[in-house]
């Protein structure tokens, strides 16, 4: 019976997880083939991944692109970590009448749609242009300012402060740290796993954002990947084997911050969730 | 602490030095604004980039030297910025330049009448063809300079018409009821379906309702015209006979379309002419395709075999550098025929300037298309294209009537369905 089950099982498990890796397989292998090959569903790996990516670097700047993705997803990340983590922290521990009020606040912030904030937020950075050019629109800290203290964050940084012990707060005080050095000499280390978790969400985000980037940054030299695949589909003849190219690219580095993420991610998610 | 410490100035550091960076070339762009640098937004780089790079090449010829910035989205996301920064208020970031989609242009024009620059004495307009006029203008003013037609073409596989005994003299000027009986046929006698639809897509009852001189809105562009146009009624039932007749192949995407004629699984695409490079694509098919003038509806007598579906227009925005922007399209798409000859050749464009049907370059037979001159047919047609006006909501109206369409296929009633969606039509537009 239980080998009969196991079997069930597997075959089950088995056909999911074709199901689901199959979408991404037809795009690694249609980057290998010709446009023409890929619009008639052909699934057998091809022999154009050289000249797809030949002809995607002669399209379009890749690597300008690749780099600015890179800037604004890096930077956000960490400026998101670094106040939404001090955020929660401070939700959490300190004592004040008014926090809860002022957290919900910040929740209700989480229900209005973007599409609904996006012409007073470009009118904004319009009007901040022409006092301080470097960080109005088309400039990648238009792009980052916005999204680097979001409430869904310092939510998730609270509820996973939840569960750090207060014991060794009252501890570090005693021995003389101050309420910076806790955070940082206390607090930080202890709290790996939802750094990582925090990361991981806040890095995919950033990377794969499209209507704010595309409305903001004007010049072609500041647009990030997801503008220039969607630039890549845009003519009356897309080739479809170059898009698949780019989107491998596109999609790699999210995979390989995953991959080294993984098991914190999985603890991180656990421990806000208990 | 001095680990935080340096992670904030790290952090601030970089956020400094990708705006230290742009803060340079705003400021070259600024500068260079006031002299000779213009910005143009549009799509699809081996279309529309390189027809205004061409146009700036050709000016620069013979005028002061202009650098063009050209700003590379996909349509959709050209409407979405447009619409965010003009309604923003703020003209910073906005270009000299931008192409809109005919079945748009009239939205935006009635909505920021002051945004557009006035084009009406920069070209002739009677020099184009007269169905790109209502588009582009408003009042009476013209706001863009019209250029690629989106004239119809029937393409059709010629191996598969000889097999059920046609040719392509027998598709010259035909009407629906014989596209669905030589369809049936094809079907016949090689198997392949005729056509292929996607049922969000209705691409064809537009190009259907145009042969007649009608559209989904009535002559001044506002008012909906579904509940009593007997022109789309046809169109709708012409669409049903097609699916009962069993001649088409469902497809779900643009990817799919593209695929179901270039694996030569139809017989025949019925679209606008800037299909021709899709078509051509697939190499191995070369000599077998031939162009033929678009179906006429039969219930009509004033129906024609010309239409059209897609096409856009160049347009200047109300900010410093319009004179020379606009002085650009003037010399280039509204005026030169040489010009339009070169982007023919070059890209494959058809435009909609008169004059420029008598060029070489539009004379030029296809050795795909077995030696036939396309492009001249095709001009050819742009000429009988009727003229509607297609007022500011074609995809809100498509939207309702995509819906209607699988109510009316699943065994709805077709009046009703029409003035349900007129109903609909009326209260969305207002």
């Amino acid at each position: 019976m239980s080998k009969l089950s196991s079997i069930f099982t597997y075959t089950f498990l088995s056909l999911a997880s074709i199901v689901s890796i199959f979408p991404f397989l037809w795009m690694v292998v249609s980057s290998t083939n010709k446009s023409v090959d890929v619009t008639k569903g052909r699934l057998l790996p091809g022999s154009h991944l050289l000249e797809n990516f030949r002809s995607l670097l002669d399209t379009v700047d890749l690597i300008p692109v690749l780099i600015n993705s890179i800037k604004i997803a890096v930077i956000t990340t960490l400026l998101a970590l670094l106040i939404a983590s001090l955020a929660g922290y401070g939700f959490e521990i300190f004592k004040s009448k008014m926090k809860d009020y002022v957290f919900s606040f910040l929740l209700l912030s989480m229900m209005i749609p973007f599409a609904a904030l996006m012409v007073p937020l470009f009118r904004m950075f319009g009007t901040i242009s022409e006092a301080a050019p470097m960080i109005g629109i088309d400039t990648l800290a238009a792009v980052i300012l916005p999204t680097s203290a979001t409430a869904f964050l310092i939510f998730f940084f609270r509820q996973s402060t939840k569960m750090f012990p207060r014991e060794i707060i009252e501890a570090g005080r005693i021995d003389g740290l101050s309420e910076l050095g806790v955070f940082i000499r206390i607090y930080i280390p202890t709290m790996k796993t939802t750094y990582a978790a925090a990361a991981i969400i806040t890095f995919m985000a950033s990377w794969n954002s499209y209507l704010w980037p595309l409305v903001v940054l004007q010049s072609s030299e500041k647009h990030t990947l997801p503008l220039l695949i969607s630039n890549l589909g845009s003519g009356y003849s897309p080739d479809f084997g170059v898009i698949m190219t780019a989107i491998v690219i596109a999609t790699l580095p999210t995979a390989l911050i995953f991959f080294i993420l993984q098991k914190h991610f999985v603890a991180g998610m656990m421990g806000s969730v208990k | 602490m001095k680990k935080i410490f340096a992670l904030l100035l790290a952090s601030l550091l970089l956020l400094s030095a990708c705006s230290s960076e742009s803060k340079t070339t705003e400021e070259a762009s600024d500068t260079e604004k006031e002299t000779n640098e213009l910005t143009v937004w549009t799509w699809d780089p081996n279309f529309n980039v390189k027809a205004i790079n061409m146009a700036m090449d050709t000016y620069n010829k013979e005028n002061s030297k202009l650098k063009l910035k050209v700003i590379e989205n996909a349509q959709a996301d050209i409407v979405q910025k447009l619409n965010t920064s003009l309604s923003s208020g703020t003209s910073k970031g906005m270009p000299n330049i931008v192409l809109i989609e005919d079945y748009r242009a009239q939205s935006f024009l009635k909505a920021y009448p002051d945004a557009f620059f006035e084009l009406s004495s920069y070209f002739k307009a009677e020099d184009f063809a007269e169905y790109k006029l209502a588009p582009t203008s408003l009042e009476d003013k013209h706001y863009g300079i019209p250029f690629d037609t989106g004239v119809s073409g029937f393409y059709v596989r010629t191996d598969y018409l000889e097999k059920a005994g046609y040719t392509v003299e027998d598709l010259q000027g035909i009407d629906w009821n014989k596209y669905i009986e030589i369809g049936k046929k094809v079907k016949q006698a090689t198997g392949k379906s005729m056509i292929s639809m996607d049922p969000k897509d209705l691409g064809l009852i537009r190009q259907m309702i145009q042969t007649s001189g009608s559209w989904y809105l009535k002559e001044d562009g506002v008012t909906p015209d579904l509940g009593d146009n007997e022109f789309l009624k046809e169109a709708f039932t012409t669409y049903k006979e097609i699916i009962d007749a069993d001649i088409s192949k469902p497809v779900s995407d643009w990817g799919q379309y593209l695929a179901s004629f270039n694996s030569g699984e139809t017989a025949s695409v019925l679209t606008g002419n800037w299909m021709t490079a899709s078509v051509k694509q697939e190499a191995s098919q070369k000599d077998k395709w031939a162009v033929v003038p678009f179906p006429k509806q039969s219930g009509n007598a004033n129906s024609v075999n010309a239409t059209n579906l897609g096409g856009s227009s160049w347009y200047v925005l109300n900010i410093s550098g319009k004179e020379k922007a606009a002085d650009l399209l003037a010399k280039t798409f509204g005026s030169n025929v040489d010009f339009y000859q070169d982007i023919n050749k070059e890209i494959g464009a058809i435009g909609t300037y008169k004059p420029a049907a008598e060029g070489e370059a539009y004379k030029a037979a296809d050795e795909f298309f077995g030696g036939q001159p396309i492009t001249q047919d095709f001009s050819k047609w742009v000429a009988d294209i009727p003229q509607v006006n297609y007022g500011a909501h074609t995809y809100v109206i498509e939207d309702i009537l995509a819906v209607g369409m699988q109510d009316y296929l699943k065994g709805k009633d077709l009046d009703t369905v029409l003035k349900d969606a007129q109903k609909q039509a009326e209260q969305q537009i207002k």
